[in-house]
């Protein structure tokens, strides 16, 4: 915590509460204490008042009350010797700062001071004042706007509330200059975040400056000019008040719950133009406590560890030392830093391409003859890598296109593309590169005359002739993954740029650093295992077709329809939290060998119904995790053999157990536990805690003939583990044997290390 | 000998919800209409209780519908071309609430207004004094612009406003924060995503007071049986004390009824299907009487003469009422 800010707000605290004093009494005298005071059009009284204290204050007579307990929180300003922590004081100069300004507004309210006088000024919507000035009617001309209404707040508030509106940005004091005045608006209203106007710096104010360019102001363009005094920054606090008393439910008083509530669910912050004085360091404090933290265009000092906000309380960026080739350039990257600090979340409906563009094209396919251009395949390469980097080193949306377009080769031709997304987001995770990157196949994959294949260095893409036609380029790529990355992720995603490199140089120099990124990966998925994780997570995502089942999928256990592993439940857990990927704690484990976990067992009684009581997460004879219908392949006990078989749900034979694959399936799912029998992900095979309660991979006594075939390498690498090299041969398949009696001669011919095991029964 | 009747315990109930506000609440309704409170699966009464019984709604237009039945055109007759006379017809024939659906263009095929929608709200509110839900005609976008100006229009009358879904029910939901309404929430026969969107809107900070929901379900011979395994398994979670679904359920029996071959085509069908008429309304009636087993706390319907047979069945099931 800053003593200097600490200092200012307390120094500004005592002054303007002072001042509210010497106004309350010269009122009481003047008006008498039943004199009304009211905002204009709400039902709220004065809301900060109502909120904080409960209090419904009407006349003027109810006032020094308010003001008493304003008093009470202030502080002495810090000794220069003293260095302690001033959070406390401070937060609490800002509240009685907001009580002082609520009240000397509600007092020039009476005196007719309010709104302020701003002659020749007509706003495109405003609150409806009566005045005397007006000839008795309402007039939305020749003033400031003042508090906004009770309509206005119901309307934006349902907009705020669902999201179509990021949030408000409460813009107080004056731009460096007129054009980035307009500059800093235009961006805040292309994101559709409400813009609020406050304040002067030396007698001008930002409201001067775009009034002077012609812009207009009202609550038909989401600009509200509240004010050229820092005090009327009271009616943006009173409008975020009235926000929690309208839509969160709360009563007057709940003050801790309507601060909370601003700073959970309304995304707003103070943007401080030009030199910040006393007051307006009082100001700030108490928008702090409503969770809305302040950014300033001068050198200020930052208080930068979070806590009563979100991010960093106070921020300091310099105008002029801004990275930027004018200063408009830097009006925008002011205006991004203020969304990253408050963690306003950019909204894209659209994917900006020329090509209709949608789920219903994923599956399409681009046949020779129809090609503009390849990507990969036969001829050329292609490869796709995303990775995540720090969110100072990024410009979100930006696309930049290294080397040359696919109007340089002829038609029907290829060439070798690479495509780097990177991003930046305060909830991203290293973990989360590969699950983000096996989404661009996807994203790719929906624009009509696109098509993708496989994925990091094996991509394959095609671009039709029909797309090409209608303008589709390669910086389309990039548009499409920024949009999506944005619309899909955009809980985990903060920021999102996109290179698509065709420059044989830089082309080369990616891959490079991609094929050392996946190297890392694999390593890192293969040295993650069940005991160096405290949670595993839930996949509930079957239980509309198999009500009771539930999957239990850890590290070295990816779930039984191949599609979610550990990492990917991770990620979507953290973008969904409330949906079927819920975290388990392990809990305590009593038998690690068969993989009995106290928290597995309390999350699968509860997910299914009450009708699995315990999971051995590691074993098919004990207590085996139950299936819904998707497995990728049934494993099952074979007595005879002492061992399992495992058939593959693309294999249609029949099995040693006497039954095909869409029979057994009838067995293994329904979310039924049944001992000996068991779905399961292919990967699982190779994992090293594939039923290793029971003995492991070495009981695999018949494997379908496809699972050997795709899958060679990976069980050529277990057999090895598991001590026995030649393992594989030893196991039979479909084209072996489909009976006992059959299974049993290969295994004793080939000596089988099963049938020497001990007893699976 | 006697014969002890084994009973489940339950531990807990279903949230009771009350729709419509009295005068003395803020609004200009008769009386309110409270829904759910029970304490054991459907009509089990000797397990536990049950306070409030199954609302009946009869579904109304905003105008009169290009697409409805003949059938049900002769049973409302003219009374269709006002949505308050229709609406009264509606009180007449013994609904518990008026249950409003707006129309996605007017009777020429331009898009319906936010000024349109809200007029006919306003008339039906001031020609009936029954409690009412109003709901979109179901495209996201439209919903929207429609349901917030009826949400300001009736403040304080605590409508049911819909329909809320997983891709749409940000601004519903605000919009009932912001003028005191209910919301329906509609999943598509799961119970986990019935649960998950009734947390989502709890999330908004709406109450769960304020929360009814539609589990969706199919006609008689189009996935009735899907639908009520979903009711029942909701229901039981309910009554094992999970929180998030415990609300109330709502559904169409109505809708899903009229729009399946056996109840919509009169021509052209088998003899032995018998007289149009009276399949038409078997048809809705036992859906309805269906799901009423199912554990519904609220039925939308659209023939007159399909309330009254429903309206019987629960005499006999809970007693006439007084």
């Amino acid at each position: 915590m800053s003593r200097y800010i600490a200092t200012r707000a307390i120094r500004g605290a005592n002054a303007i509460v002072h001042e509210a004093d010497l106004m309350l009494q010269r009122a009481m005298e003047e008006k008498g204490p039943d004199t009304p005071v009211a905002f204009p059009n709400t039902a709220y009284y004065l809301p900060f008042i109502l909120g904080m204290t409960g209090r419904e204050v009407s006349k003027i007579g109810e006032l020094p009350p308010v003001l008493e307990h304003a008093k009470s929180l202030l502080h002495p300003v810090p000794p220069d010797a003293r260095w302690t922590p001033y959070l406390g004081e401070t937060l609490d100069s800002g509240m009685a700062t907001l009580f002082a300004e609520e009240i000397i507004m509600a007092l020039k309210f009476v005196y007719g001071l309010q709104p302020e006088p701003m002659p020749g000024l007509e706003l495109a919507g405003s609150t409806s004042f009566t005045s005397p000035d007006n000839g008795g009617g309402p007039s939305a001309d020749g003033h400031l706007n003042g508090p906004i209404d009770d309509i206005q707040l119901r309307s934006w508030g349902i907009q705020l509330v669902d999201g179509r509106m990021p949030g408000f940005a409460a813009i107080v004091g004056c731009a460096k200059s007129n054009e980035v005045a307009v500059k800093i608006v235009r961006e805040l209203q292309r994101r559709n975040i409400l813009t609020f106007l406050i304040g002067n710096v030396n007698g001008r104010s930002i409201i001067h400056q775009l009034v002077e360019e012609g812009v207009e102001l009202g609550y038909d363009t989401y600009t509200v000019p509240f004010g050229t005094d820092t005090i009327s920054a009271i009616y943006p606090l009173g409008f975020a008040t009235r926000s929690a008393l309208t839509f969160g439910g709360m009563k007057g008083g709940q003050a801790r719950d309507i601060l909370l509530y601003n700073k959970n669910r309304v995304f707003a912050f103070v943007l401080a133009l030009g030199e910040v004085d006393d007051l307006k360091y009082a100001t700030a404090a108490g928008a702090i406590n409503f969770g809305f933290p302040v950014i300033a265009d001068t050198i200020i000092p930052e208080i930068l560890p979070t806590g009563v906000t979100d991010y960093e309380h106070v921020i300091s960026m310099p105008f002029n030392e801004i990275e930027g080739a004018d200063d408009l350039e830097r009006a925008e990257r002011l205006v991004q830093k203020c969304i990253e600090v408050r963690g306003v979340k950019v909204q894209i409906t659209e994917v900006p391409v020329p090509v209709p563009y949608g789920s219903a094209f994923e599956g399409e396919v681009v046949r020779r003859a129809d090609m503009q251009v390849e990507f990969g395949g036969k001829n050329s390469r292609a490869y796709e890598y995303l990775r995540m980097v720090d969110l100072d080193e990024i410009e979100d949306g930006k696309i930049e296109l290294i080397g040359s377009d696919f109007d340089t080769v002829e038609e029907g031709g290829y060439m070798d593309m690479g495509i780097l997304v990177e991003v930046a987001g305060r909830k991203m995770e290293k973990d989360f590169e590969p699950v983000l990157e096996r989404q661009i196949h996807y994203f790719i994959n929906g624009a009509s005359g696109v098509q993708h294949i496989g994925q990091r260095d094996i991509a394959w893409i095609r671009i039709s002739k029909g797309a090409a036609e209608k303008g589709f380029n390669l910086k389309h790529f990039g548009d499409i993954l920024y949009a999506r990355f944005h619309g899909d992720f955009g809980t985990i995603v903060d920021k999102v740029q996109v290179k698509i490199f065709t420059e044989p140089e830089v082309y080369a120099e990616w891959l490079e650093k991609a094929r050392a990124a996946y190297d890392e990966r694999n390593v890192r998925i293969g040295t993650m295992t069940d005991e160096s994780v405290d949670q595993f997570y839930s996949c509930t995502l079957c239980q509309s077709f198999a009500p009771d089942h539930v999957c239990i999928i850890s590290p070295e256990r990816l779930g039984l329809c191949g599609a979610y592993n550990w990492l990917d439940c991770k990620a979507s857990f953290q973008i969904n939290p409330t949906g079927p990927n819920q975290p388990i704690i392990k809990g305590d484990i009593s038998d690690q060998d068969k993989g009995y976990f106290s928290g597995v067992n309390e999350y699968a009684v509860s997910a299914s119904h009450g009708s699995v009581n315990e999971v051995a997460v590691y074993s098919i004879m004990e207590n085996p995790m139950t299936a819904c219908g998707c497995f990728e392949c049934i494993a099952m006990l074979i007595p005879e053999a002492n061992g399992i078989m495992i058939v593959s749900r693309e294999d249609t034979s029949m099995t040693p157990a006497g039954m095909t694959f869409s029979t057994l399936a009838g067995v293994a799912g329904g979310g039924l536990q049944t001992p000996g029998v068991m779905g399961h992900g292919k990967f699982y095979i190779t994992s090293p805690k594939f039923i290793s309660a029971d003995g492991g991979f070495k009981r695999v006594v018949w494997l379908s003939s496809i699972l050997k075939e795709q899958m060679a390498d990976q069980l050529k690498e277990v057999a090895e583990r598991e001590g026995d090299p030649d393992l594989i041969d030893k196991i039979a398949d479909e084209t072996v044997c489909t009976d006992v009696e059959g299974l049993l001669k290969h295994l004793q011919e080939k000596g089988h290390p099963a049938l020497e095991m001990e007893p699976m029964m | 000998m006697t014969i002890e009747i084994p009973k489940e315990k339950y531990t807990g109930a279903v949230r009771e919800v009350t729709l419509g506000a009295t005068a003395d609440e803020g609004g200009t309704r008769a009386h309110t209409l409270t829904i759910g409170g029970e304490s054991t699966l459907p009509y089990l009464q000797f397990e536990g209780t049950i306070p409030n019984r199954p609302a009946l709604a009869l579904e109304i237009r905003d105008r009169k519908p290009d697409d409805w039945s003949p059938l049900l055109l002769q049973a409302w007759g003219e009374a269709m071309d006002d949505p308050g006379e229709w609406a009264k017809a509606a009180e007449a024939a013994g609904a518990d609430l008026i249950y409003m659906v707006l129309s996605l263009t007017d009777a020429d095929g331009e898009p319906n207004t936010p000024e349109y929608a809200r007029a006919a709200v306003r008339k039906v509110l001031d020609a009936t004094s029954l409690p009412m839900a109003v709901v979109g005609p179901g495209q996201a976008e439209i919903d929207n612009e429609l349901i917030v100006p009826v949400a300001e229009e009736a403040e304080g009358e605590r409508l049911l406003l819909g329909i809320c879904e997983e891709k749409n029910y940000r601004t519903i939901v605000a919009a009932a924060l912001a003028h005191n309404h209910l919301v329906q929430s509609k999943t598509p026969m799961d119970v986990n995503l019935s649960k998950q969107l009734v947390i989502l809107i709890h999330d908004m900070g709406l109450p769960l007071e304020r929360i009814v929901m539609d589990p969706t379900t199919g006609a008689l011979g189009y996935g009735i049986e899907y639908g009520y395994s979903v009711m029942e398994r909701l229901r039981l979670a309910a009554l094992g004390g999970d929180q998030m679904t415990q609300q109330p359920m709502l559904v169409n029996p109505g809708e899903e009824a009229w729009r399946v071959k056996e109840a919509k085509v009169g021509e052209g069908v088998p003899e032995n299907w018998g007289d149009w008429e009276r399949r038409a309304l078997d048809w809705e009636a036992v859906t309805a009487i269906a799901l009423v087993h199912s554990g519904a706390n609220m039925l939308v319907l659209r023939h007159p003469e399909t309330l009254r047979r429903v309206r019987s069945v629960l005499d006999d099931l809970l007693g006439s009422q007084s």
